[in-house]
């Protein structure tokens, strides 16, 4: 699935990955391909990514998650 | 006519004026290009937000939240924002002007908080400024990023929440183009209930809220306030990088013409002391023949 990791002062991540996790304000959660459209709040943390080439991870402050159509947008702080 | 030595002098002096507003000319140009990166970076942040945003709220009246009540207006803030330096042709004094006209027309207590120091050098010795407001605001243009800017967006919130101002205004220099820059005065607070996108509505219902609706409002609609005082601030930065590129070209322009109106009269002086000097040599040679 696409992910999309923004904030606004640049682009942190633009690119396929297997698996996301991040903070949510009521505990973590992970999506995988074809999860269901879905709205959510951060609180400060790590995104997790799992790309082929590896694990990589983003440190945020807070943020707001989308997810929808196969794509994860991560608007970060 | 002028000497030649005093042409000569003004001339050296008309140039190096002309180099320096030349160089600053350049170094704008190469602001400006980093200032409008700026712009660009933070577009797709505050156009997806936006759309989120959009896709929440379609079905909630956006009109409910802390930052959204519309009160009787008692006291307004004016956010003036300046540039720090001068020479960029109107650019602040077009600020300054609106954000005194706000302040006339309103009929009303209105008080401003100054971002640049050229609207602190304004405001300062006014009533409109307020010791309690922060004075130091000039420094948030010094490698300007959103960490900087959100505290102040955030103070702002805080101090429409808490009562202190009933209504929070913008006034800035939007940047349009390199040559163009708009004079705009922009509602901050409370926030106008925003126009959800046609096609929103439709996708509402399939979105999984975590933890609900509500919460994810309140959480966002900080956040597009934070975006909307960096977009005006990163906004102004561009706007007053073209100011100055336009100003420092019109003066290299002005010293080109200077310089050759002065270039004129040189070589007329310098004609007419020739002709002099050899009317002397002829009128000497003369005498000594009769």
């Amino acid at each position: 699935m696409r992910v999309e990791i923004i904030t606004p002062d640049q682009e942190l991540f633009k690119g396929e990955a297997s698996y996301v996790g991040v903070p949510g304000v009521d505990g973590s959660m992970g999506f995988l391909e074809n999860h269901a459209p879905l709205i959510t709040v951060l609180k400060a943390g790590e995104v997790k990514l799992r790309t082929e080439q590896g694990e990589q991870s983003f440190a945020v402050k807070g943020g707001v998650v989308e997810v929808s159509r196969n794509t994860v947008l991560v608007l970060a702080e | 006519m002028p000497s030649l030595k005093e042409v000569r002098s003004r001339i050296v002096s008309v140039n190096s004026t002309k180099q320096i507003t030349a160089a600053m000319k350049m170094v704008s140009a190469a602001k400006l290009r980093r200032a409008q990166d700026a712009i660009l970076r933070m577009r797709p942040y505050a156009e997806k937000l936006q759309a989120i945003l959009g896709n929440v709220s379609a079905t909630l009246d956006a009109s409910e939240g802390r930052y959204a009540q519309q009160r009787e207006v008692k006291r307004t803030l004016v956010v003036c924002i300046t540039s720090n330096r001068g020479l960029a042709g109107a650019f602040n004094t077009q600020i300054t002007r609106v954000a005194r006209r706000l302040a006339q027309e309103a009929g009303h207590e209105v008080h401003v908080l100054c971002v640049g120091k050229k609207a602190m050098d304004t405001f300062r010795r006014t009533p409109m400024n307020r010791p309690e407001l922060p004075q130091d605001l000039a420094g948030l243009f010094d490698g300007l990023s959103f960490d900087k800017v959100a505290p102040v967006a955030q103070m702002l919130m805080d101090r429409f929440a808490d009562g202190t101002y009933d209504r929070v205004v913008l006034v800035y220099n939007r940047f349009k183009n390199a040559a163009t820059q708009v004079v705009t005065t922009e509602q901050f607070l409370p926030v106008l209930p925003t126009a959800a996108p046609a096609d929103a509505k439709a996708t509402t219902g399939e979105y999984i809220m975590e933890p609900d609706r509500r919460t994810i409002v309140e959480e966002i609609i900080p956040k597009s306030l934070k975006i909307q005082l960096y977009k005006a601030l990163l906004d102004s930065f561009a706007a007053e990088h073209g100011a100055r590129m336009t100003a420092m070209h019109k003066a290299t322009d002005n010293a080109d013409a200077l310089l050759k109106d002065l270039k004129l009269s040189y070589n007329k002086a310098r004609q007419a002391a020739i002709t002099g000097e050899i009317l002397e040599i002829v009128g000497g040679a003369e005498a000594l023949k009769g």
